[in-house]
């Protein structure tokens, strides 16, 4: 009888918690609780140019410039 | 008038002549030297500085007053040649010019023409050659009695950037001016 007594309160207990919470989430939030979120578009796959030699370039010429001997000697020029 | 103030002013008139001749004939003198080999520009000095190898001027190209120079890149696929004609006058730098654009159409193939801000009527011909073996661009410009002509040759995929052609241009126009204005 105490073992059936203490479950049943034990049950109680649970049960309370239960509905005061239900309650509270109800009182925050009185709108709709879905949450949408804008799924991200895929991107197309593609190539960000580096150098012609796929590093940042030697000599230090950056993405898109290629160390060469050109029009005006050793230089960075376009790839 | 007495046979003293004759012969002041006659001598007055004497000196101002000769002042006037001298000054005239310094002027002349300084703007013509005839040494014209110190008037291109080398390309070295808008390149590392060791890019092209000069050949020795010629003097008086064709038996026309002026020189022409020719910079040859160190790799063997580029050549820089510069002519610059001395005439008697600006009109005469202008009949010379008009000469060499017309002989460009059969030097440059499928030649496209636009205005270069160099010296007098700049103007820039690219294209290729008539074989297609090389690109050429050709350079053209005036300054005073000086008519310029700066050729670009190159390999057919790899022809004279136009701010090269441009910068080089602007560097042989002052040094002609100021080789007129010594």
């Amino acid at each position: 009888m105490r073992k059936f007594g203490m479950a049943l309160a034990v049950a109680t207990m649970i049960t309370g918690s239960l509905a005061t919470a239900q309650t509270a989430y109800a009182a925050q939030t009185s709108h709709d609780t879905n949450v949408y979120t804008q799924p991200a578009v895929p991107k197309a796959p593609g190539v960000q140019m580096l150098d012609c030699g796929g590093t940042t370039g030697a000599m230090g010429c950056g993405p898109g410039w290629f160390w060469r001997d050109g029009w005006r000697g050793f230089s960075c020029y376009p790839c | 008038m007495n046979a003293s103030t004759r012969a002041v002013g006659s001598s007055a008139a004497t000196a101002l002549l000769v002042i006037g001749v001298t000054i005239g004939g310094i002027g002349s003198a300084a703007a013509q030297p005839g040494d014209y080999s110190t008037l291109p520009v080398d390309p070295n000095l808008i390149t590392d500085s060791l890019a092209y190898n000069a050949a020795p001027p010629v003097i008086n190209p064709n038996g026309q007053p002026g020189v022409t120079a020719v910079y040859n890149h160190r790799d063997g696929g580029r050549q820089i040649t510069s002519t610059i004609l001395v005439l008697p006058d600006a009109a005469a730098a202008t009949a010379a010019l008009n000469g060499s654009r017309a002989e460009l159409a059969g030097k440059v193939a499928n030649g496209q023409t636009q205005p270069a801000a160099v010296g007098a009527g700049g103007t820039m011909v690219s294209g290729m050659s008539p074989d297609g073996s090389k690109s050429v661009t050709v350079l053209t410009f005036t300054q005073g009695n000086a008519a310029t002509t700066i050729e670009f040759d190159g390999a057919p995929k790899d022809p004279a950037p136009a701010d090269l052609v441009v910068e080089l241009g602007q560097k042989q126009d002052t040094a002609i001016r100021d080789w007129q204005a010594a």
